[in-house]
């Protein structure tokens, strides 16, 4: 039976776009997806592509995903709308000049307005602004398309994907059980953003993978008050506007749950300081309704830098996730982790697993020397 | 009730409110969607005056002293300013 | 700061006030919550200040609740749930804003909803569902029209042209799907007094040349200048129908919305409605502390609805450390024989949902047809959910209610997966929408407590 140059675990943004590359470079790719593709993070997100609320060190990644955001356009409705970022007090001030100024610095074309600028071009904003930030870049996308978006140009691309499949089994090598049959696959990568702990697991890898439960809200279609999306100081809000005049609003407000035992729970008490913080920065959100609140799973390490290389103590397997603002940057350290797979040197400098302690059993390390 | 009406036997104190500015006449304990559908108003933009008329469908929602409603759960009381749009 | 309790229960309708009664007459602290101005639910729904509306059981379970030692928030919107250490609590939205209470218990008895069933003009104004003619003529008493066809199935059918031929309106045709005979079942007579009255609905509709069509259905209805025109087919024949409204329903589906929420077990039962909650002889859920009474466990009718309250209560009081013996089972389970007679006549046929035009809008709220969704099925969407992420269906603002059955009867139609496979569309709160000012409240910026800032 025929195997795979390559077996992908996940179809979400970072598993997707990195089969894609691998497949332009002439390797036969499958994709293996527990659920649908973009059932993840990367299709219950707030949709938020904005520059400024992207690590100063990831910078440069972002920009280049950014632009893959913009050439797939309608088909995710992708919306340069320009971005604001606001500080509401001396505190938020100071930590929105000085961040701003490193990520300008780092490549993002960020300007700073006063507040009587912001207002005037976006009457709806609160008259308590004390400082913000713009950058004209910045839009959003609706990421509830990206499963629809990522299956079809895997499909066009001739990129088997199996959905409903998760992952059982992993034996070197590699033999990957996945919704009951067994494909063989002389590379692995690991994209299973808050699952990928557990996948790691079947090779005896332990990845020391937290996980947030980010909770994202949106608001009954109506009438249209803002047009650029808006973050703040903190990074504790994100509020944009669609077309249709609902109101998504992020921002990192924690739920709770556990990716082993599905969806996460809304906590009302971080949801309602989540909608204080936006109504007090957009008054217009307030007469809005809401109409659901969800929860996704962002997986990250201490450090809160990407895990995207080589699986430790496990040849030709690698893995790619907690990258902080995947979203954007999937389109990016995707394709630059297949680049390594194929034996290509990345573009961009990758982040090494091994950093974190991550361990593998030692017989199993010793095997692989 | 006069034969030409759809109430049904003895109504109570007269209301007065205003739909997207026409005025409407209902009575005391009436919900805004009934006034509305026994006035003639079916329809309006965006919606319907009733369908599943238990606040279920969300399509008699209307904006209502600015705040927005569905019209099967709102009681009617009078100087309402009923809205279609915002 | 906020009110603590030993039981709240969501719901005053048979099944819930009944429940609240028995809790509070064991000595728990006791709390409902219905959206309603009055208690009485669906089946007893009355306004106040109407005249006219209200019957003689809802007038005693209004009067008996009224005088029970329980906190009654009627007019209360309970928009979320969720469990903690501490038991439940609930957020609801009352007319003087938030309010917000914790229970060790929770019985949830939230009823049932009218299953609607998508046709050719279901969304045209003047279409509505028989549950809502009930509304109109029972609660508001208002004619749904001058001149109405009432369509569908099951006991609500002849319940609303009875209703409508009494408040002195015409009934143009009754359409009913079930042929004469699906009536009678042993399980009928076992409420004679609801057979004797069915027959007294007939013979009115009779002496009022009113015309029955059976083993028919609704095809479309179309607008012809200010009247409807209905096409009715069945048997063989085709017949159309000049109107100026059209009732048409068939039958309740368990509203199981804050089960879902709470991550309780469900099963998928046609003679029960389709979806419920699981419950045991106790009326336990399989989530710890959480009961369910009523059409929520189950579309069994009014009659049962106070026997499952009353034993959801007193499970609750034992678990709390109350010694009250388990009784009323038999006679819940008998009460429950004829309502489950009924539901079983709403059963809708796959010819229903496969005549479905294309063209035809299934999900009003986000506007797709059923072209729309069946490209999404065939391109694999093989859930509800999976359909819900590819289109959007059921994520507007109804949150499916009102097209995710027959959405999924199209899914069924075209793989030939069960119901189970399905499955139903995760629960997620709010429960209804709410203004986010309501409840947000009012706050002073400099008191939020924010987390750390995001790393740099």
């Amino acid at each position: 039976m025929s195997g795979y140059d390559l077996a992908v675990v996940g179809a979400g943004i970072m598993g997707a776009t990195a089969a894609l590359r691998a497949r332009e470079g002439g390797m036969r790719v499958v994709v293996l997806e527990r659920d649908v593709a973009g059932a993840g993070a990367s299709g219950v997100n707030a949709g938020t592509l904005s520059l400024q609320i992207k690590r100063v060190g990831l910078m440069p990644y972002a920009l280049v995903g950014h632009e893959w955001w913009r050439h797939a356009g309608d088909a995710i409705g992708f919306k340069q709308t320009g971005g604001y970022t606001l500080a509401f007090n001396q505190r938020e001030q100071a930590m929105l000049e000085d961040r701003m100024r490193q990520k300008r610095a780092a490549g993002a074309p960020i300007e700073f307005l006063t507040p009587r600028e912001v207002r005037a071009r976006e009457p709806a904003l609160s008259n308590r602004i004390v400082a913000a930030s713009y950058c004209a870049e910045d839009g959003f996308a609706d990421s509830t398309r990206t499963g629809t978006y990522l299956r079809r140009l895997l499909r066009e691309a001739d990129v088997e994907l199996r959905e409903h499949s998760p992952v059982s089994a992993i034996e070197r090598g590699f033999r990957v059980t996945a919704g009951g049959e067994t494909i063989e696959a002389k590379r692995l990568l690991i994209a299973g953003g808050a699952w990928t702990a557990s996948l790691a697991a079947m090779l005896d890898v332990t990845l020391p993978i937290r996980v947030r439960t980010n909770t994202v809200t949106v608001t009954e279609p109506g009438p249209v008050h803002l047009h650029a999306g808006i973050g703040h100081a903190t990074g504790l809000l994100t509020l944009k506007q669609k077309p249709n005049g609902s109101y998504l609003i992020g921002g990192g407000w924690q739920g709770v749950g556990s990716p082993a035992t599905g969806r996460g729970r809304v906590l009302a008490e971080t949801l309602l300081q989540n909608l204080r913080l936006a109504r007090f920065a957009v008054p217009s959100v307030a007469t809005a309704r809401v109409l659901r609140s969800w929860t996704g799973y962002e997986a990250f390490v201490a450090d809160y830098w990407p895990l995207a290389g080589a699986l430790p103590g496990v040849p030709n397997a690698f893995v790619l996730t907690c990258v902080r603002g995947g979203y954007t940057i999937g389109p990016c350290i995707g394709p630059l982790v297949a680049d390594l797979i194929l034996g290509r040197e990345p573009a961009l400098p990758l982040f090494d697993p091994a950093r974190v302690n991550a361990t593998a059993s030692p017989a199993l390390a010793a095997a692989g020397r | 009730m006069n034969e030409h009406s759809l109430r049904i036997g003895n109504r109570g104190a007269p209301i007065h409110f205003r739909f997207d500015g026409k005025p409407i006449e209902a009575f005391d304990g009436e919900t805004v969607s009934t006034a509305l559908w026994a006035s003639g108003v079916r329809a309006f933009d965006g919606g319907r005056t009733y369908f599943c008329a238990m606040g279920v469908c969300q399509q008699c929602a209307v904006w209502i002293d600015g705040t927005r409603v569905e019209a099967c759960r709102a009681v009617a009381r009078n100087g309402l300013d009923v809205r279609s749009g915002a | 700061m906020t009110a603590s309790y030993d039981v709240a229960v969501l719901g005053a309708g048979p099944a819930g006030a009944a429940a609240a009664i028995e809790a509070s007459s064991h000595g728990l602290r006791t709390i409902v919550f219905d959206e309603h101005i009055a208690a009485g639910g669906q089946v007893y729904r009355t306004s106040p200040r109407i005249e006219g509306n209200g019957d003689a059981d809802g007038d005693r379970l209004r009067d008996a609740f009224g005088k029970a030692g329980i906190d009654r928030r009627l007019a209360h919107r309970v928009w979320h749930i969720e469990r903690g250490d501490k038991g439940f609590g609930v957020y609801a939205l009352g007319p003087d804003g938030p309010f917000n209470a914790t229970a060790k218990t929770l019985i949830v008895a939230t009823g049932a909803q009218e299953r609607y069933v998508p046709f050719d003009g279901w969304d045209l104004p003047g279409v509505m569902g028989l549950a809502s003619a009930t509304v109109l003529l029972k609660s508001q008493r208002v004619l749904p029209g001058k001149c109405v066809v009432v369509a569908g199935a099951g006991p609500l059918l002849y319940a609303v042209a009875h209703g409508i031929v009494a408040g002195g309106g015409r009934v143009a045709a009754v359409v009913d799907a079930q042929p004469r005979h699906a009536w009678w079942r042993p399980d009928v007579l076992s409420r004679p007094d609801l057979v004797l009255r069915g027959i007294a609905w007939l013979n009115a509709l009779w002496h009022a040349g009113v015309p029955i069509f059976r083993g028919r259905v609704v095809r479309s209805v179309m607008r012809e200048g200010e009247a409807l025109r209905v096409c009715v087919v069945g048997n063989g024949r085709v017949r159309e129908i000049a109107c100026d409204t059209v009732c048409c329903g068939f039958g309740l589906m368990p509203s199981t919305d804050v089960t879902r929420l709470l991550g309780a077990t469900h099963a998928y039962e046609p003679s029960l409605g389709g979806w419920h909650v699981v419950v045991d002889d106790d009326q336990r859920t399989d989530v710890r502390g959480l009961y369910a009474a009523g059409d929520v466990a189950g579309v069994v009718g009014a009659a049962a609805a106070p026997f499952q309250g009353r034993i959801a209560a007193r499970s609750a009081a034992r678990n709390l450390g109350r010694t009250v013996d388990s009784e009323g089972k038999r006679e819940r389970d008998r009460a429950a024989r004829f309502g489950r007679a009924m539901t079983r006549l709403t059963q809708v046929d796959d010819e229903v949902i496969a005549a479905i035009p294309t063209g035809v809008t299934m999900c009003v709220c986000e506007g797709l047809n059923r072209a729309t969704l069946e490209a999404a099925i065939d391109d694999g969407c093989a859930t509800i959910n999976d359909l819900k992420s590819a289109t959007r269906c059921g994520m507007g603002a109804c949150g499916g209610r009102v097209c995710e059955d027959s959405v999924a009867r199209l899914i069924a139609l075209k793989t030939s997966r069960t119901r189970e496979e399905i499955g139903q569309a995760t629960g997620r709160s709010p429960l209804r929408p709410v203004e986010l000012d309501a409840i947000a409240g009012d706050f002073d910026y400099d008191a939020l407590p924010m987390p750390a800032p995001a790393p740099l």
